[in-house]
């Protein structure tokens, strides 16, 4: 419209009714927007969000802290305090979800699957204090836990 | 009488809505006209070269979803293929087939929001927001087979952590006539409109040789009509198999670089196409060893990502961390002309050129 | 209403003239809020979007909550600022928009002022405001301030001149600067729309160069400058400024309703509507299109803006202009 340059013709102010046509158009198109906090955002059964932890099955395998690529997994674990069964359980396990970047490599290496992945992903927090959680909060998100690890 | 008029030197960035992230520029300007700029870089940079040297390989993986985080997908392939390259791993077909499917995604993914954002730096508002709706459409697919919307680490060294879901591929079909009738919307609202082609025809010219001197690639290449697609030139994972084109342009323009993403786009639709059809039914990972010890040597391995050729040298000592990882990233080496190219343009330039060499600065920065 | 000031002098009338214009004023303030409520709203229609719909019932509360937020707002000056000037900015800016309002006729019986050169009072009032905007912008001491203070007033100096020329035609046509004696002549003729089809176009284009909106929204290009002039401004008077860009908006439609769509007339004798009504939907028409142009164009460079006013824009206003005259001579219309 404003400057023509190696001889291009083309008819004024075409391409610039054509935008104008489309986005009339638009005006009536349906919305696409999902009215957020109202309406639930519904994610695919694969999702990673904010992992649940089932104390009673994890061997304190150290797996899942030591994949972890930004050392987010601290656990500790201590005897069976029932002296008939052999090998240890877990005492504390915390996950810093400052640093954690929910990559699933925890829960691909849990050869117990004590640990998986839920759809929750909501961890908005007025304190960082807020976002280390421990044992008994990782196994009280226990609501839409994935089925699958693998 | 003459006039005396002073340059002013004014602080683009780091903090400004179109330098696209943390970008800085240092220009000085003559009215509206540049007379000289100075980018300033590194304000996102973490060291995940360095970090690297600390990971396993498998852990490398996410912190490659970091560096272009709008085409993770891409990124996670070339981490994958130079390990693979170095240990000699052949990679189940099943599993190179969701590689690619999912990697043009991505790319199609990241050249939306570049379309949306570069004529965004233009002014207009529409198109961005056109963009991001299919964009969405494309996240929710590489949602569903890999868990995640942007940071999907998906690819492992050998396959791929997920089989497609029950239906996915269907999804994947029904997705590519659905975009095909988008993107002459797209044309429909912006190639055409003659603001927009008084905005970024003629600007930023450089011929081919130019290019290839400042060592650019992808878009920025080809549109000053060099065919280089390191896709086609030096085929890696399975696309010698596939029938599509490469895209030049003639002048080397903005309107030309972004003449060949919006080609591009249809190509990408088109690979999708033949490799949902062509799909093998199969295993999705190789037999390999749980702690994955790559022999010693040293590789230079390359892939054409959004950007550009995304290249990984990787050296191993045969630890089952890299001695050294290097990233070739493409927006960082496109973004060597940029200052050169501002020179001579005005203000208003600025965005349109930025936005046509088309950066992600977790990539520029690393 | 408008024999008001024709009235001899007393406290009572002063009073009448007062509660008039803080009537005004409330009207015009009413249609800010809501014409910033319908843009974002269509805006967000054409993105496929819903628009602001939280506060209150369809988000109707929206602006209203803006404007609010904005008056309880830090004032801010910045330190190394031209103080004085800093304030004196968006005042300026903003009486001269709420001053052309006066002398727009809005229905028969609802007029101000009946000014015999209203046109050339709305023209000349209105370019007092690029005074206001410039001071904001050098007084800020924020480059991309004055860079869009200087753009701001390159643009609407150039704009000025095919806006006014391309009402020239109509002035020849009726023989007359009154605004309410053009809408008159409107009446017994026909729309100038149609006789004036270039005159009109011309104006639409210059009228939107003139309220910096897009695509001409060059002193504000949020892409390069941040916000140009006003990007120091903050609270209230960055209200101002916003309200500015508004009341022209509110100026401008009316202008042009006024001069080529007839005003208050009805079209095809629907006479049973009142004229204020008619005069309202040709008006939200108006206001329409620019909303719908902003939502689809881009943004155009400053010397292709230049160059667009004085290679077109002008030339084909005189051309007009040249027209007409020939075709009065000639008695066509």
């Amino acid at each position: 419209m404003f400057t023509k340059k190696r001889g291009e013709i083309n008819v004024w102010g075409k391409g610039l009714l054509q935008g104008l046509g489309l986005t009339f158009r638009y005006l009536k198109e349906p919305k696409v927007t999902i009215q957020y906090p109202d309406e639930e955002y519904v994610l695919p059964n694969r999702f990673r969000g904010i992992q649940y932890l089932d104390p009673e099955k994890c061997i304190v395998c150290n797996q899942c802290a030591r994949i972890c690529p930004t050392n987010s997994i601290t656990l500790s674990g201590k005897p069976n305090p029932d002296p008939e069964k052999k090998g240890r359980v877990l005492d504390t396990y915390e996950i810093n979800f400052e640093i954690c970047i929910l990559c699933d490599l925890c829960t691909e290496v849990c050869p117990t699957e004590a640990i998986k992945m839920t759809n929750k992903f909501e961890l908005a927090s007025y304190s960082r204090d807020n976002l280390l959680k421990d044992k008994k909060w990782l196994e009280n998100n226990n609501t839409n836990v994935r089925e699958a690890n693998h | 009488m003459e006039l005396r008029t002073e340059e002013m030197l004014l602080n683009i960035g780091p903090q400004h809505p179109s330098t696209h992230g943390v970008f800085r520029v240092v220009v000085k300007v003559d009215g509206e006209k540049i007379v000289e700029a100075t980018p300033v870089v590194g304000y996102l940079h973490r060291g995940t070269e360095k970090i690297a040297e600390s990971l396993t390989y498998t852990q490398i993986i996410p912190y490659t979803d970091r560096l272009d985080y709008l085409s993770s997908m891409l990124n996670n392939y070339a981490l994958v293929q130079a390990v693979e390259e170095l240990m000699n791993i052949e990679v189940p077909e099943r599993a190179e087939y969701l590689r690619v499917i999912v990697m043009e995604l991505s790319r199609l993914a990241s050249h939306f929001v570049w379309w949306g954002t570069a004529v965004l730096d233009l002014g207009a508002t529409t198109p961005f927001i056109f963009a991001f709706r299919d964009r969405e459409l494309i996240l929710d697919l590489l949602n569903e087979i890999s868990g995640a919307r942007m940071t999907f680490n998906y690819m492992r060294v050998g396959g791929v952590k997920w089989d497609a879901p029950e239906g996915w591929l269907e999804k994947v079909r029904d997705f590519i006539p659905y975009m095909r009738k988008k993107l002459k919307e797209y044309h429909q609202l912006v190639t055409g409109n003659e603001i927009f082609l008084a905005r970024v025809k003629n600007l930023a010219v450089y011929d081919g040789e130019t290019a290839i001197k400042y060592g650019l690639s992808g878009p920025n290449l080809r549109g000053s009509n060099v065919k280089f697609d390191i896709r086609k030139n030096q085929p890696y994972s399975i696309y010698d198999r596939f029938e599509f084109e490469i895209p030049v342009g003639e002048n080397g323009d903005v309107f030309d670089r972004y003449m060949v993403r919006m080609k591009e786009m249809e190509q990408s639709l088109k690979i999708i196409e033949q490799a949902v059809d062509q799909i093998p039914e199969g295993e999705i990972q190789a037999k390999l060893p749980r702690v994955l010890r790559v022999p010693e040597g040293e590789v230079y391995t390359r892939m054409e990502t959004s950007k550009g050729e995304l290249g990984i040298h990787l050296v191993s000592k045969g630890k089952d961390k890299p001695y050294r990882l290097h990233f070739r990233r493409p927006s960082f080496i496109n973004l060597q002309i940029f200052s050169d190219l501002l020179v001579g343009n005005t203000m208003a330039d600025l965005p349109a050129i930025l936005g046509a060499i088309d950066i992600v600065l977790g990539e520029v920065d690393a | 209403m408008a024999d008001l000031l024709t009235r001899p002098f007393s406290w009572l009338n002063l009073l009448y003239i007062s509660l008039a214009a803080v009537i005004m004023l409330g009207i015009v303030l009413f249609f800010v809020t809501y014409a910033i409520y319908f843009e974002r709203k269509v805006i967000g229609w054409i993105q496929i979007r819903y628009g602001p719909n939280r506060v209150g019932p369809k988000g109707l509360l929206q602006t209203v909550a803006d404007v609010f937020k904005l008056l309880i707002k830090e004032d801010i000056i910045p330190e190394k600022a031209d103080k004085a000037l800093f304030r004196i900015g968006p005042m300026l800016a903003y009486l001269p928009a709420f001053a052309v309002i006066a002398v727009i006729p809005y229905s028969e019986k609802i007029q101000f002022a009946d000014v015999n050169v209203g046109i050339l009072y709305y023209a000349a009032l209105s370019s007092i405001t690029i005074t206001g905007i410039l001071l904001g912008g050098w007084a800020s001491n924020n480059k991309y301030a004055i860079m869009g203070g200087m753009r701001s007033v390159a643009q609407m100096i150039s704009y000025e001149v095919p806006l006014i020329m391309s009402f020239l035609g109509i002035v020849i046509m009726t023989g007359s600067l009154n605004l309410i004696d053009i809408v008159e002549a409107q009446k017994d003729s026909t729309w100038f729309i149609f006789p004036q089809i270039i005159g009109f176009i011309t104006f639409l284009i210059a009228g939107n160069a003139e309220l910096n909106r897009t695509p001409f929204d060059l002193p504000e290009a949020e892409n390069e400058l941040v916000a140009g002039y006003f990007v120091e401004y903050s609270g209230f008077r960055f209200a101002f400024y916003y309200l500015t860009e508004y009341v022209y908006v509110f100026a401008m439609a009316s202008l042009m309703t006024v001069l080529f769509l007839g005003g208050w007339d009805a079209p095809f004798g629907l006479d049973f509507i009142p004229g204020i009504i008619w005069f309202i939907l040709k008006f939200m028409l108006l206001v329409f299109y620019l909303f719908w142009v902003r939502a689809t164009f881009p943004r155009v460079k400053t010397n292709q803006l230049m160059g667009f006013a004085w290679k077109v824009l002008i030339p084909v206003a005189l051309f007009n202009v040249l027209l007409t005259a020939v075709l009065k001579i000639l008695n066509v219309y």
